[in-house]
């Protein structure tokens, strides 16, 4: 798909959230499509480009919007470990994960001492992989 | 004839807003009917019609547009959210403005947190610069306070060669587009 495609599905996608929010209408499954649409602006346009940078931070932010933590944080370290990542970049992607997370571990101050948001996330992705018990295993 | 610091401008050219779509070719063709409706309904609450003068204020030049849309029906702005209908309609005035007065196309939407609402493409010489614009709409009263807190919002973006911010107020037709020299 080119590029200048994409940019026209993504701004639907985006206006399309963003009404439903306003609307306190679920919008996760929305959040999920402009998350994907980015992922693809930023295959297409390089780090060093605005665009690409945009797309970058656009793909975690919406991903977070859409409640995938496991995908914003794989689609992060990404993004952090690409060559030529400017430092602006890299901070903006931290802030983003930061901004999303904290209401998180606000809500939950006790374990939020003991573990992060990711390591929490990542002992979800396990249960629910084996089951209670390693039942499902 | 209209008024901008008390200082009155003929509207000396038609901004029709039926023609967005045109303007931007990239724009989505259902949401582009939505913001058009929307302004058109942000105008009408306010008792303007088709036609009515917008005092414009383009780089603290001042001057006026002849706005032209297609007439509304009030009885459905119920299906509309409130806000929605004051910053879609913003949007939608300030987008024909800009591609009528610096000849830029939209390129994308940006998501809350990019410091713009759009991208645009300002193409001269062969040359094409990214614009980040942030638009806001005001449904009462003046537009400078709102101005600016957006010029300080887009001054803080990093991704395009300029950064501008426009707010669009409907209680008496006025825009401001304005220009932001350095990144914050």
């Amino acid at each position: 798909m080119d590029t200048d495609t994409l940019n026209t599905l993504v701004t639907g996608a985006i206006w399309r959230a963003e009404e439903l929010e306003s609307r306190r209408i679920s919008s996760a499954a929305a959040w999920a499509e402009v998350s994907s649409l980015e992922e693809e602006l930023a295959t297409a346009h390089p780090v060093s480009a605005g665009q690409g940078r945009i797309a970058r931070r656009g793909a975690v932010r919406a991903a977070l919007k859409s409640g995938d933590y496991k995908r914003a944080y794989s689609l992060a370290d990404r993004y952090l470990g690409e060559d030529g990542a400017p430092e602006s970049l890299k901070t903006g992607l931290r802030e983003i994960l930061e901004e999303y997370t904290q209401p998180i571990a606000g809500r939950f101050p006790y374990a939020s001492t003991h573990h992060t948001l990711r390591e929490a996330q990542g002992l979800a992705d396990h249960l629910r992989a084996v089951g209670a018990f390693g039942l499902a295993a | 004839m209209r008024s901008i610091y008390g200082i009155g401008y003929p509207a000396s050219v038609d901004l029709d807003l039926a023609a967005l779509r045109e303007m931007h070719p990239q724009l989505p063709f259902d949401i582009t009917l939505v913001m058009v409706g929307r302004a058109a309904l942000a105008l009408e609450r306010n008792a303007h019609k088709p036609g009515v003068n917008l005092s414009l204020e383009l780089e603290r030049a001042l001057s006026g547009v002849s706005l032209l849309w297609q007439a509304a029906d009030l009885g459905h702005i119920e299906q509309h959210d409130h806000n929605r209908i004051t910053e879609d309609g913003a949007e939608a005035v300030a987008l024909a403005l800009a591609y009528r007065y610096r000849s830029w196309r939209t390129i994308r939407r940006l998501q809350r947190g990019d410091c713009a609402d759009w991208l645009l493409a300002d193409v001269r010489d062969g040359v094409e610069q990214k614009v980040a614009l942030e638009i806001s709409g005001v449904n009462r009263g003046g537009i400078a306070a709102r101005l600016a807190q957006k010029v300080a919002q887009v001054g803080r973006n990093a991704d395009a060669d300029q950064r501008w911010a426009c707010v669009v107020g409907f209680e008496e037709p006025i825009a401001a587009l304005r220009f932001i020299e350095e990144v914050a």
